[in-house]
């Protein structure tokens, strides 16, 4: 047989010598309190039940940064989130932005009145149940409705992944299998300090709030376009992609989620990221402006007794 | 840098129709355009023609995008074509559905937004299945060459620079490709009309009933006279399927002799009584709310009152329209048509029982917007292309402007399909020299008929107009026309005549066909002497251009687009008038701009450093 090297393209045999990357995305269901979609009864009160739900902003984000992992690397994009049965809706507005494959949505009684730890444990053992091994999980910065931003570090150390906290921005080298990320920080007062770091797959990234994916050629931003349509056809027959799991078909322990698992101890928030995400990052680079330069000699200071290389 | 075949800069209709054809035809190309969404930066008036000419062949918007009839959103067919001159309450009105009809399929409303992202929709699997495609919000700034193999590479804002073999410049008509190659000089007044234009929201049913007009029919209204406020041009009518595209379009010399803001032209036309009738609706009026009451319960009247408008808004419009009549039942909302009805009117009492809303007439104005037209007449470029730039539409200036008829959708994909050709045929032969590829092409367009129509006044076309206005008293027409209509109304001596006029040449009868007396006198003595008195029953609410702009949508960019060049010309204090969105003030002598309401018409362009905003930035009309 002849080998037609012309009908293969050229990234499918890069990513057959460099091998696939899986990313998951963990999402919340939010109410959505924005103008116009706040119901009121006939008599002009508040409706609570048909106010409408939405995919939390900050999830939304995080599918963003997932959505470029496919246009980059041709990533197989997974989704899951713990919620009531309503927040498949959820699911499939994270589809839409992200192009997802595989949509789960973790629902049980049992897991009610979960605190953050409590929630981890579900979504971890979600991730573990999503199909091919993660090398990223993203979750979003915060949810807006009170939830203090535990439950992305919590899912990651669960995982036992490298822990990047406040990503900006990063990129993929598919062939050493590490990632390289910008993180948004603050160091001894000084606020909006880029720190750069290096990690090897897999990584857990809690996405900066400010996260803006930037598509800077013509082939990525042709390739946003495809999968941007792919997205929207895939996110009109969102159940096709869709599975329910229970406590059950789940298989966690139901000891650590609901109630019972959730021990409702106060983590106090900064200490969360910064121990793991020390653990194993190293410190590359600052930007590229003169001022800023000087605070990355003191941030390199301050951080260098935690670095491992 | 990468590499592709064929790059289009621009996706209006123009661009759109290239792109699909060079994707029937196999060949690799990327669209680039600057507003965030295709549709989003496109504005027309607009009737989209299909022609069958007597003699040459066009290439119609069905052929090019073969589902067009069966799926594309287009509004209504026009089936009624009505000219109306103006007086006061007077009104004058002649039949010309002939001219509409003249050598055509078939015309249909459209709204830009909506049909050019179906264009692309159409274009653009095709096309990346060939490694191209589309990519809004990308602002090309500049072309150079590779000299040596040929090839142009293109800078945008946004993107890595990127080398291309060919390119089609379908920019519209303030075209940046152009002035930045230096392929033509920037258009001039002379060679220009500024058009306005509202969208107006009726619903559907009204719409038939008050144009008296079936489902799939639609109407065009186009007016002269003292609607005009004396200047060349008119105002237009068309209806859409659930909205009104009024408009008005002004040769631009004429409202620099006579400055006049865009805004109050169109004012002048929504006041005269006829258009009033034609565009009025019911409309709900918000009751007082009881200051001593607390505050909260004040700010929860407010929110519950603008929550049962909105409701009852789209009720109606669904009640009133047939498919949102099958939309509400086929969702089973409602089961038949009496429940939507009693669900309407339970809403109008609790909106009027519990919120003192009150019903009254008005019209509903939705979107205001603005853009210069060329005339092909005087401003096609006679050799469309430059280098390996292939210019299409608007940016070549080629339009056909011949009394009401404005035809630049149309024509546009027509050379968009011809550019498209000579580019597959410079492919194949990787030949992309002037002689080659710009000759070629130049001479596929200078075989179109619109080219024809660009140049030549038809004859035939006239006739109509002649035949309409047969009865018309000769001493109305007045001595300027009188004897031209005699010798006209004989079959062979306006043979001879007009023979005659196209030698003298087109240019040189401009100015007698297209003068004040056309546009405004006469129309105003039919009017005075035959018109019948028309009354409206209220006089229509209009906004401030203030409101008016603030009810757009736009990406607002901390740095202006445009540069004034010289702030005390006489030009540039013209537009402090002339501008459509009031972006010009005068501070002392100087006339300074605050870009953010700018509407990208293009009408300060002549004595600006013009820009489009940014990808992505800017003016993002919702209709178009
Ligand atoms: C009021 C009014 C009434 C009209 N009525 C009719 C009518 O009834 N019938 C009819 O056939 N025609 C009518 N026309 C004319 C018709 O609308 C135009 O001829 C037609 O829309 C032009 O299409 P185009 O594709 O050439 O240009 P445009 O639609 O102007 O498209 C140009 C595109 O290029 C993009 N662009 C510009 N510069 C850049 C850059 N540097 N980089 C990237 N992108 C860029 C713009 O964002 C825009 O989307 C009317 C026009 C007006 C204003
Ligand atoms: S600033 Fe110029 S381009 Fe913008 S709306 Fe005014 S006249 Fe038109």
């Amino acid at each position: 047989m002849v080998f037609n090297i012309k009908s293969i393209n050229s990234e499918l045999i890069l990513l057959i010598i460099m091998g696939e990357l899986n990313v998951a995305v963990i999402i919340k269901l939010e109410p959505d309190f924005s103008e116009g979609n706040v119901s009121y009864n006939p008599d002009g009160t508040l409706n609570r039940v048909e106010t409408k739900n939405t995919l939390g902003p900050h999830s939304a984000i995080a599918a963003h940064a997932a959505f470029y992992a496919k246009v980059m690397y041709d990533a197989k994009v997974s989704i899951g989130t713990m919620g009531p049965p309503m927040a498949d809706l959820a699911l499939q507005q994270a589809q839409q932005i992200s192009d997802a494959e595989e949509l789960h949505l973790y629902s049980d009684r049992l897991f009610a009145g979960a605190d953050t730890l409590g929630t981890a444990e579900v979504l971890k053992t979600g991730i573990e149940k999503m199909q091919g091994k993660m090398d990223i999980v993203f979750s979003g910065h915060r949810a807006s409705d009170g939830e203090t931003g535990q439950t992305g570090p919590q899912t990651g150390w669960k995982l036992g992944f490298t822990f990047l906290g406040n990503v900006i921005s990063y990129n993929v080298d598919l062939k050493t299998r590490m990632i390289r990320a910008k993180r948004l920080i603050s160091l001894q007062g000084v606020p909006d300090v880029i720190e750069e770091v290096e990690a090897p797959l897999p990584v857990f990234i809690s996405i900066d709030p400010t996260y803006k994916s930037s598509f800077d050629t013509v082939s990525q931003r042709l390739s946003f376009q495809k999968y941007q349509k792919e997205a929207t056809g895939r996110a009109e027959n969102y159940k096709e992609y869709f599975k329910v799991f229970d406590a059950q078909q789940l298989g966690v322990d139901k000891t650590l989620v609901g109630l019972p698992g959730s021990p409702t101890i106060v983590y106090k928030v900064e200490k969360v990221p910064k121990s793991t995400a020390t653990r194993q990052a190293e410190i590359v680079d600052g930007s590229n402006h003169e001022q800023i330069k000087k605070v990355v000699a003191r941030m390199k200071e301050a951080l260098s007794a935690m670095v491992i290389k | 840098m990468e590499k592709y075949d064929v790059a289009i800069i621009g996706g209006g209709s123009a661009g759109l129709a290239a792109l699909k054809q060079l994707s029937n035809l196999g060949k690799q190309a990327i669209l680039l355009e600057a507003g965030t969404k295709i549709g989003a930066k496109n504005i027309s008036g607009g009737i989209l023609y299909s022609k069958k000419p007597n003699n040459g062949r066009v290439i119609n918007v069905e052929e090019i995008y073969e589902n067009f009839l069966n799926d594309a959103p287009f509004e209504r067919k026009i089936t009624k074509y009505i000219l109306h001159s103006t007086s006061k309450d007077k009104v004058y009105s002649m039949d010309l559905t002939a001219a509409h009809d003249y050598q055509s399929n078939f015309g249909c409303t459209v709204l830009l937004n909506k049909l050019n992202s179906w264009f692309a929709k159409q274009a653009v699997e095709s096309s990346q299945k060939l490694g191209g495609g589309i990519i809004p919000g990308v602002h090309v700034h500049s072309i150079t060459w590779n000299e040596q193999k040929g090839t142009s590479i293109i800078q945008t804002d946004e993107l890595e620079e990127f080398e291309v073999k060919a390119i089609i410049a379908a920019d519209g008509v303030n075209s940046e490709v152009a002035d930045m190659v230096g392929a033509r000089p920037k258009f001039t007044p002379t060679q220009l009309y500024q058009g306005v234009k509202v969208i107006i929201k009726l619903p559907e049913d009204e719409i038939n009933k008050r144009f008296g007009i079936g489902v799939d029919e639609g109407a065009a209204h186009l007016f002269a006279g003292d609607v005009t406020l004396n200047h060349i041009g008119g105002g237009f009518l068309y209806t859409n399927r659930e909205t009104l595209s009024v408009g008005a379009v002004y040769h631009f010399d004429s409202l620099l002799s006579n400055p006049t803001e865009p805004y109050n032209l169109i004012d002048a036309l929504l006041k005269n009584p006829m258009v009033s009738e034609f565009i009025k609706d019911q409309v709900p009026v918000k009751g007082e709310i009881n200051k001593g009451l607390p505050q909260e319960e004040q700010l929860r009247i407010r929110f519950a009152v603008a929550k049962l408008i909105k409701n009852w808004n789209e009720i109606r419009g669904a009640y009133l329209s047939s498919s949102g009549r099958e939309r509400l039942i086929n969702s089973g909302k409602y089961k038949t048509v009496e429940d939507i009805q009693t669900a309407l009117l339970s809403t109008q009492d609790q909106m009027s029982k519990t919120y003192g809303v009150t019903f009254g007439t008005d019209y509903v104005e939705m979107e205001y917007g603005a853009k210069l037209v060329p005339d092909g007449k005087r401003c096609r470029m006679k050799k469309p292309f430059f280098k390996n730039i292939l210019f299409i539409g608007d940016a070549a200036g080629r339009g056909v402007f011949v009394g009401p008829r404005i035809e630049g959708l149309n024509v546009g994909i027509d050379d968009g399909v011809r550019a498209a050709n000579a580019i597959a045929r410079a492919l194949d032969k990787d030949d992309f020299s002037e002689k080659y590829l710009g000759e070629y092409y130049s001479q596929l367009v200078e075989e179109s008929p619109y080219t024809i129509d660009m140049k030549q006044i038809d004859k035939d076309y006239l006739k109509i107009f002649l035949d309409a206005a047969k009865d018309v008293p000769r001493d109305i027409i007045g001595s300027r026309y009188g004897p031209i209509l005699k010798m006209m109304s004989s079959g062979t001596l306006r043979g001879i005549a007009i023979k005659f006029a196209n030698i003298l040449g087109y240019e040189r009868l401009l100015p007698i066909i297209e003068s004040e007396d056309t546009y405004v006198k006469v129309p105003m003595r039919l009017a005075e002497r035959l018109g019948t008195s028309v009354s409206s029953s209220y006089s229509p609410s209009i906004p401030s251009i203030a409101d008016r702009i603030a009810k757009l949508n736009y990406n607002d960019d901390h740095k202006s687009h445009i540069k004034v060049l010289n702030s005390n010309s006489e030009f540039m204090k013209e537009m402090v008038t002339l501008c459509p969105a009031k972006c010009y003030s005068e501070e002392g002598e100087k006339v300074v701009i605050q870009h953010e309401g700018c509407l990208d018409c293009g009408t300060c362009s002549q004595e600006t450093e013009w820009r489009h905003p940014r990808g992505e930035k800017g003016i993002h009309y919702q209709y178009g």
